[in-house]
């Protein structure tokens, strides 16, 4: 059964069920995903997967069900489903909406990636592993060489007649390695998010990747304190990912966000800008349209470090009585409506990473953070973080620390921030939007080293 | 689920381009998830998920294919797609050995399946969870009680003539209390869970779990900031075995083995961790939340001991890995859902007890820190290196429990960690997780006694 006739007997069957307001939200993903171990091809996964998930109001009440198997009997299931959900829960009801907007036009899907061959993504691999290995002697093994080639397609139909749909697709590429020294064994690793094949180049990720590596043998101890620090890029974006929850309308009215009642107020250094634009060519969040079928628009979050708006649905909207922002969102078909960002990111300057260090006199640079999902508290601010990097001394690099712990508060950090490079770059790692930085100087933070 | 002549078509469509093992796995799960905030009831939803999973094996190289689509035509597609990706030489052909289907008794009883109790009596426990959080303290601001229970039906059958269907039972509640002051926010977390029906949520120790999250929550409201440095570090048990589950366990599977990205690789029988520690692997423990009756490969579950008294005896191994290392699988096989291929993981994993009692460990230690309850944490898998969250801490001194702390990290290496117990105590617990890996996320227990480390590094924002 095709998703247009699952959606055509809901509605159908919905109105005899007492339904007043019914919406069919589906999800299409197709993906191809290759993995390469010492040449040979170690994994090589195909999917074609979809699900729907209808929400309807009933007796006043919002109740949600989902399906993977769309066949005669998944019409009763979702309905019987969605009206006992409806009937035990007991917050306000969602407002479906059903209004007439204006979208911006804008294709994502990129159609040459469908002409990708598997064999020119088999033969990518290998010549990445085979330069990295060639590169460096001191390169022990690549433990992971994977490529994605994923295509989407998220659609919403609505029983008063709004009819949604949108389609996006990357390509996705990681690299891992392990160096060796003596003794000393470090990692390092690549990521790219294209829409362009082309534009991968084997020479530059392997450089990149290798060096990355070897730059982190010979670690030593340095004195724990409290240093001022250089969060590289990809760092900076895996930390806001962490917190920006607290941005979100849904966090402050659960109070369950330090930026409740903030709104206006100075809640980062003068010169930090957040922006949110859902319409970024490259974006993994892009679309014209959120969870509920709003139209999206760009953002400015913080403007000169002063908070301009949360990020709303229609009922957070509603409650605070403003306008929605565009960001309801929902993970996937199982669950529900919620609020999250789209591309997410701190507005870049013009500083290089090398200029940001250059006045430091005694400090560290921080190029990976781990352990995010449990060494921080996303509603204190808390963070104790582990941590690779560098040692800097009269703005020059030293070397590696041995493993470092890197402990403080987000919120805090946000006032700390003194410089801003301009190598803005999004984590790949992240639930919740699609989030980016540049590189960023903080004024302190204290620094334990293993 | 599917019938067998369409499974054996599918299989023998699969092994055309000259694969020489061929799988089929079906799925069927319905999931209940509840969430009570707010002292209300803000989240009810439930669904299905329903797939099919085929792979193809052509000696090493392995081929994986998924899609909900299960008409005949559909699912010939896939197991053709994946086919076709095997680059195999015709070096023989493959018949499918006709299916006769394999009977399992189950190790884990249920009494009464999530479906059978209506979610009006799931609330009514949730709302008991929360009375008791709220009820705690006047600083206790919040309580988010997540209820989720699930039945999966999986059948599994492969071209060497496997057939055999199970059924898996689940339900877990977490609670999460929020302290605060106005200034500052603190959180407390419990989340027990079993491979049990709604018995379990029914005869949860509420009065246990939901006021240790409200204390929890509490206490660290009122806890200084954590020392940094290195220090003896006592662990408790239950959750505790956390650190080795991550540590240690992920580089006892042969993902990691058979590809010499271990630091046990090759070790059988030398000496890995201290005298004190024996680790096992075990998923018929009677109802657990890692527990299964059969892994996601149809074999037989069992309890696999991988370290004893320091020396290493075994690895958790899956089929295709023992295929690259010449060793038989230990029905450790398993995916998250018919959406990943399988690969070796836990389930049940704990250092067996030891024994000093819980008091002489505190008592025997001059300076250091005791971990009552682990947060999460990650490990590089290349290096070893770990990271980990306490969520509730102290400072111990002469022997005895001193001051709270708060914002507590470990880190250190899996390797040198587990040579460095120094004591293990004698009170075995459990404790429910998700651990996420290249076969998704997984229900698996961690667990261990009190152990006692003589140093890791903690890193606190007292620098």
């Amino acid at each position: 059964m095709s998703i247009e006739q699952l959606k055509e007997r809901l509605f159908a069957e919905g109105e005899n069920t007492g339904f007043t307001d019914l919406e069919l939200y589906y999800e299409k993903k197709e993906s191809l995903t290759i993995g390469l171990y010492e040449g040979e091809v170690d994994k090589y996964d195909f999917s074609d997967v979809q699900g729907a998930s209808v929400r309807g109001l009933y007796n006043g009440k919002t109740g949600y069900a989902y399906t993977e198997k769309f066949d005669e009997d998944s019409v009763s299931f979702l309905l019987k489903n969605a009206v006992e959900n409806a009937e035990l829960i007991e917050n306000e009801p969602e407002e479906l909406f059903t209004g007439k907007a204006e979208y911006e036009e804008i294709e994502f899907y990129s159609p040459e990636l469908d002409a990708v061959k598997p064999e020119e993504m088999i033969q990518f691999l290998q010549e990445v592993e085979k330069k990295i290995l060639a590169y460096d002697p001191r390169v022990k093994k690549v433990t992971t060489s994977q490529m994605q080639n994923q295509k989407s397609e998220k659609g919403l139909f609505h029983d008063k007649g709004l009819e949604l749909k949108e389609a996006n697709n990357f390509l996705l590429f990681y690299v891992s390695i392990l160096v060796q020294e003596n003794d000393e064994l470090k990692s390092g690793f690549v990521f790219r998010i294209t829409k362009d094949f082309n534009e991968l180049d084997a020479d530059t990720i392997v450089k990149e990747v290798v060096e990355q590596g070897v730059s982190m043998l010979g670690e030593r101890n340095y004195p724990n304190k409290k240093y001022p620090v250089v969060l590289k890029n990809e760092a900076a974006a895996s930390l806001l990912s962490t917190f920006t929850s607290s941005f979100s309308a849904q966090a402050v009215q659960d109070s369950r966000s330090r930026l409740q009642g903030k709104l206006g107020e100075k809640i980062a250094a003068e010169h930090v800008n957040l922006i949110d634009n859902p319409f970024l060519p490259t974006g993994i969040q892009s679309a014209t349209f959120d969870s509920e079928g709003v139209p999206t628009r760009k953002l400015n979050i913080v403007e000169e470090g002063h908070l301009q708006t949360y990020f709303h649905n229609l009922k957070t909207a509603k409650k605070d009585g403003v306008e929605t922002t565009g960001h309801a969102h929902r993970g996937s078909y199982r669950g529900s409506v919620e609020v999250s960002p789209s591309n997410f990111y701190i507005e870049p300057a013009n500083q290089t990473v090398e200029q940001l260090y250059a006045e430091i006199e005694e400090g560290i640079i921080i190029t990976d953070l781990a352990g995010l999902h449990s060494g921080a508290d996303p509603i204190s601010g808390d963070f104790s973080l582990a941590a690779d990097g560098y040692y800097v001394k009269d703005g020059k690099v030293v070397g590696p620390t041995k493993q470092m712990t890197v402990a403080g508060n987000f919120f805090e950090m946000l006032q700390d921030i003194e410089e801003i490079g301009s190598d803005l770059i999004f984590s790949p790692m992240s639930f919740n939007g699609y989030i980016g930085s540049p590189s960023l100087k903080i004024k302190g933070l204290a620094i334990t080293i293993d | 689920m599917l019938n067998k002549a369409l499974i054996e078509d599918v299989l023998q469509a699969a092994l055309e381009t000259g694969g020489d093992f061929s799988e089929v796995f079906v799925e069927d799960r319905y999931t209940n998830h509840m969430v009570l905030q707010n002292s209300r009831l803000e989240k009810n939803l439930s669904g299905r998920d329903f797939g099919v999973g085929i792979r193809v094996f052509h000696g090493l190289q392995s081929v994986y294919a998924y899609t909900n689509d299960f008409s005949r035509e559909g699912l010939l597609k896939a197991a053709r797609t994946a086919a076709k990706a095997i680059q195999g030489k015709m070096d023989g052909e493959t018949t499918v050995i006709p299916l006769i289907k394999e009977s399992i008794s189950t190790l884990h009883p249920i009494q009464i399946m999530p479906h059978e109790a209506a979610k009006s009596r799931k609330l009514a426990v949730m709302r008991n969870a929360n009375d008791i959080i709220r009820n705690y303290d006047p600083e206790i601001v919040q309580a988010i009680i997540n209820l989720i229970d699930e039945e999966q039906n999986v059948l599994i059958a492969n071209s060497e003539g496997k057939f055999v269907e199970d059924q898996r039972v689940r339900s877990r509640m977490s609670m999460v209390s929020i302290a605060s002051n106005g200034a500052d926010m603190q959180t407390g977390f419990y989340g027990p869970g079993a491979y049990q029906g709604f018995e379990f949520i029914e005869n949860l120790d509420l009065d246990h779990y939901a006021k240790e999250s409200a204390r929890i929550a509490k206490t660290m409201l009122h806890a200084d900031p954590a020392p940094s440095g290195k220090f003896p570090v006592v662990i408790d048990n239950e959750f505790g075995g956390v650190i080795f589950h991550e540590a240690c366990g992920h580089s006892l599977e042969a993902s990691s083995v058979a590809k010499n990205a271990s630091v046990f690789a090759n070790k059988l029988g030398e000496k890995v961790a201290s005298d004190l520690v024996t680790y096992i692997d075990d998923g018929t423990l009677e109802n657990e939340w890692g527990s299964i009756n059969i892994d996601d490969e149809g074999e037989k579950s069992r309890k696999n001991v991988l370290i004893e008294d320091g020396i290493l005896k075994g690895y958790m191994i899956d089929k295709l890995n023992g295929r690259r290392m010449e060793m038989e699988s230990t029905g450790s096989s398993r995916r998250q859902s018919y959406r990943f291929a399988p690969t070796s993981r836990m389930t049940n994993t704990y250092i067996a007890p030891g024994k000093s009692t819980p008091e002489e460990i505190i008592a025997d230690t001059e300076y250091g820190i005791y971990a009552k309850y682990m947060g999460g944490g990650s490990v590089n898998p290349g290096t070893g290196d770990f990271n980990f969250a306490v969520n509730e801490a102290y400072v111990v001194k002469n022997g005895k429990i001193d001051r709270p702390i708060r914002g507590a990290t470990l880190i250190g290496n899996g390797a040198k960690t587990i040579l460095d117990i120094d004591r293990v105590g004698n009170n075995l617990g459990h404790g429910a997780g998700m651990c996420g890996a290249s076969s998704g996320s997984l229900p698996v227990n961690v667990g261990q006694p009190m152990v006692r480390v003589s140093e890791i590094t903690v890193g606190g924002k007292e620098a």
